[in-house]
């Protein structure tokens, strides 16, 4: 059996069954349509495994309107476009090798998938088009009057390649009515999720936001599409249910995609997908600890200060095993929480006394606002006396620093301030966002849900999964094991090498890709009203506000424990992986 | 910023290692934050006071009456703790300066706040 070829596998009831339909289907011909022969060939296989998908959502931004216009305004459009080659028509009809294409209001260039914003065609859009948008429009289906057409005829068998519309070229609505014949259209997550919908005859696709900028979209070269067969040419996602599959026949199906043409350059929230975006000039990776420096105050402190109240407003809930660990300490115990941000954590254990440090004035003011004790001053050089806590805590700074030797003294700088016995807790963002087969809340707010049955679902527990001991590696026959400091910054961990030392910028809900990166914010500027607020800052929004690129060095497992071991003077007491996170409890000797 | 805050703070500026300590206070304007007395807390508190940055920073802000040290069986002379528990955890400063008695560098107060970062230059290996 060839690989990456489609198959279809049969079960059957007996042994004896399979065995009859073996013999009477293997080798035979069976004529097509067109009057191709086809052989069909048939395999036993040991097993066949196909993965549930569950429950899929669509992709966010996408929405299929049903019965959006009538059968006779269907005939009416379908009538209109004229598709014979003719010199003098204006709206440059082409053909391509697969399907039939014609451009309105301005045409539409393949050599770079672009549009000449400054050269509209003559003659706009058809005029039976304005009667339909304006419908639109007023029943709320479209928000913009696009003013660029393009109508494509697709014949059973003609596809399009997966692709995002340009960024640049377009507008964030983009909308595409089926005529004809229904279509089953693939839409793809660059993690790799594919989502295949239906799109019944009469029906407007809607992309805004995450489907439009984000997911490819495109059409199978195929002339049978595989759909649900208990809802038929209805409008849906196609789940990979397979007691309900049926093969459907293609027929000719035409669609009008209206857009609207970008006279500005795209400020969308999919940065690494962006043509605008990507055209600027990329950030270095460090080389000295001077760049470094300053790369931090440009793509950290800078940052935080502008974005404090709405970052603020994002970070209210404790994280469990940070409170269990603030919890544990014995009352009256001096704990400093470096790089404390908005105080979370300041009032956790009333019986502590806690000081916050952070670099942000404007997150400083937020603690001083809730009555807790904290103070402005760089996480290198804490102004806090040698040896005089009992504990401190350290919850997602030291991955803001933008070399290993600037981490491995903001650990020094956390060790110094403990007391022989004292305990420092630090998490860092992990570039694993997916572990032991789970994905974290952060990967997991995409909104693809893993369905109810999870491949995994005699995996590990969700406990087991949190906690993981180490073995205590102060202990010298352990050693050997503990991966060095060095290892890290030559292998990465299976990440893309920044070979040629421009930092990437990340696109927010997906996996890492490199151990360096710059996160987009999305600042919103009145944060708590109305709207709900995600974590890592709104995506896919229709407006909107500035981004900051915020720089991190996001930690490979064992990453942190390895830099923590060329500390001379501390234990590792716990190292686990808690949402995202690597996470280390370390003991002062 | 508290009493008890200030007592645990030392200048980090470049080269001045322990001889930060203490940061000589200077207020402007204080306020007293009435903070619920939990004796058993403020016990806890009182063997890691340095006590003459203590008595230096009372002084300053004109605080009478701080012992001059800690008393024998302090951890249950309520009387004693109650006067500490004023010092350490009831007075605030919200405008002011802290300067290192080495270096003389001065990091402000302001609305409560002790900034102490340190300018590029200053922190330059």
């Amino acid at each position: 059996m060839p690989p990456n070829k489609p198959y279809s596998f049969v079960r059957y009831k007996t042994v004896e069954e399979s065995k009859k339909a073996y013999d009477t289907l293997n080798g035979k011909v069976i004529v097509d349509d067109l009057g191709q022969q086809i052989i069909l060939y048939l395999n036993f296989v040991e097993k066949a495994q196909w993965k549930e998908l569950g429950l899929q959502a669509l992709p966010p931004g996408l929405m299929v309107i049903e019965d959006i216009i009538s059968s006779e305004d269907e005939k009416m459009l379908l009538e209109s476009v004229n598709w014979t080659e003719d010199t003098d028509n204006q709206n440059f009809q082409k053909s391509l090798k697969h399907r039939r294409v014609k451009h309105f209001g301005y045409e539409f260039h393949y050599e770079n998938n672009h549009v000449d914003k400054d050269k509209p065609l003559p003659g706009g859009l058809p005029d039976i088009c304005d009667s339909i948008l304006e419908k639109w429009l007023k029943e709320g289906f479209i928000k913009h009057k696009p003013d660029q057409l393009t109508v494509n005829q697709y014949e059973p068998g003609h596809g399009i390649p997966a692709h995002v519309d340009t960024h640049s070229a377009f507008e964030d609505e983009i909308v595409s009515l089926s005529l004809g014949s229904e279509i089953v259209m693939d839409f793809k997550h660059p993690d790799g999720v594919t989502v295949p919908i239906m799109l019944p005859c009469r029906s407007l696709l809607v992309m805004t936001g995450e489907s439009r900028y984000l997911w490819t979209h495109g059409i199978t070269p195929r002339k049978f599409d595989t759909i649900q067969a208990s809802r038929g040419p209805k409008s849906g996602i196609i789940t990979g249910d397979v007691e309900d599959l049926t093969l459907s026949k293609r027929g000719i199906r035409t669609s009008f995609t209206f857009r609207k043409v970008r006279q500005t350059p795209c400020n969308c929230s999919y940065p690494l997908v962006c043509d605008s975006q990507m055209k600027e000039t990329p950030t270095s990776f460090p080389e000295s600890d001077k760049e470094a420096s300053q790369l931090e105050q440009e793509y950290v402190h800078q940052v935080y200060e502008e974005i404090a109240r709405h970052f603020s407003s994002t970070r209210h809930t404790p994280w469990p095993h940070i409170v269990e660990f603030l919890k544990a300490l014995p009352s009256g115990s001096l704990v400093a929480d470096i790089g404390c941000g908005n105080g979370k954590y300041l009032g956790i254990n009333k019986e502590l006394y806690m000081i916050g440090c952070d670099h942000s004035q404007n997150l400083v003011d937020i603690c001083r606002e809730k009555h807790y004790q904290a103070l402005v001053c760089d996480a290198l050089a804490v102004p806090i006396r040698s040896g005089s806590c009992d504990a401190c805590i350290s919850i997602a700074v030291i991955h803001h620093f933008a070399t290993a030797e600037r981490r491995v003294a903001a650990l020094q700088e956390l060790v110094r301030l403990l007391r022989p016995g004292g305990k420092a807790l630090i998490y860092v963002w992990a570039m694993e966002q997916e572990y032991n087969k789970k994905k974290s809340k952060y990967l997991r707010e995409n909104r693809i849900s893993q369905g109810k049955k999870e491949e995994i679902s005699n995996d590990t527990s969700v406990q087991e999964l949190l906690v993981k001991q180490m073995p205590d590696v102060g202990n010298q026959d352990s050693a050997p094991s503990v991966p060095s400091i060095n290892d890290f910054q030559d292998r990465g961990c299976n990440s893309r090498k920044v070979t040629n030392s421009k930092l990437p910028i990340h696109t927010n809900r997906t996996s890492f890709h490199s151990q360096d990166l710059l996160v987009p914010w999305h600042l919103k500027e009145n944060p708590g009203k109305g709207k709900s607020i995600e974590p890592f800052g709104p995506l896919g929004s229709h407006d909107p506000g500035p981004v900051f690129h915020r720089y991190y060095h996001v930690f490979c497992e064992g990453e942190m424990e390895a830099a923590c071991q060329t500390l001379s003077n501390i234990s590792i007491l716990q190292s686990y992986y808690d949402q995202g996170n690597w996470c280390v409890i370390l003991q002062k000797v | 910023m508290k009493l008890l805050t200030h007592n645990l703070l030392s200048s980090h500026v470049r080269g001045v290692g322990p001889r930060g300590f203490p940061l000589r206070l200077q207020a402007t304007e204080v306020r007293i934050s009435p903070v619920e007395f939990n004796p058993d807390f403020v016990a806890r508190m009182i063997p890691k006071v340095e006590w003459a940055a203590l008595l230096e920073a009372a002084d300053t802000l004109h605080l009478v009456e701080v012992p001059k040290e800690p008393i024998q069986g302090y951890e249950h002379d309520e009387r004693f703790l109650r006067k500490m528990h004023h010092v350490l955890l009831e007075v605030d400063v919200l405008e002011g300066t802290l300067q290192c008695p080495e270096s003389g560098r001065l990091f402000p107060i302001s609305r409560g706040i002790p900034n102490m970062l340190l300018s590029d230059e200053e922190t330059e290996t």
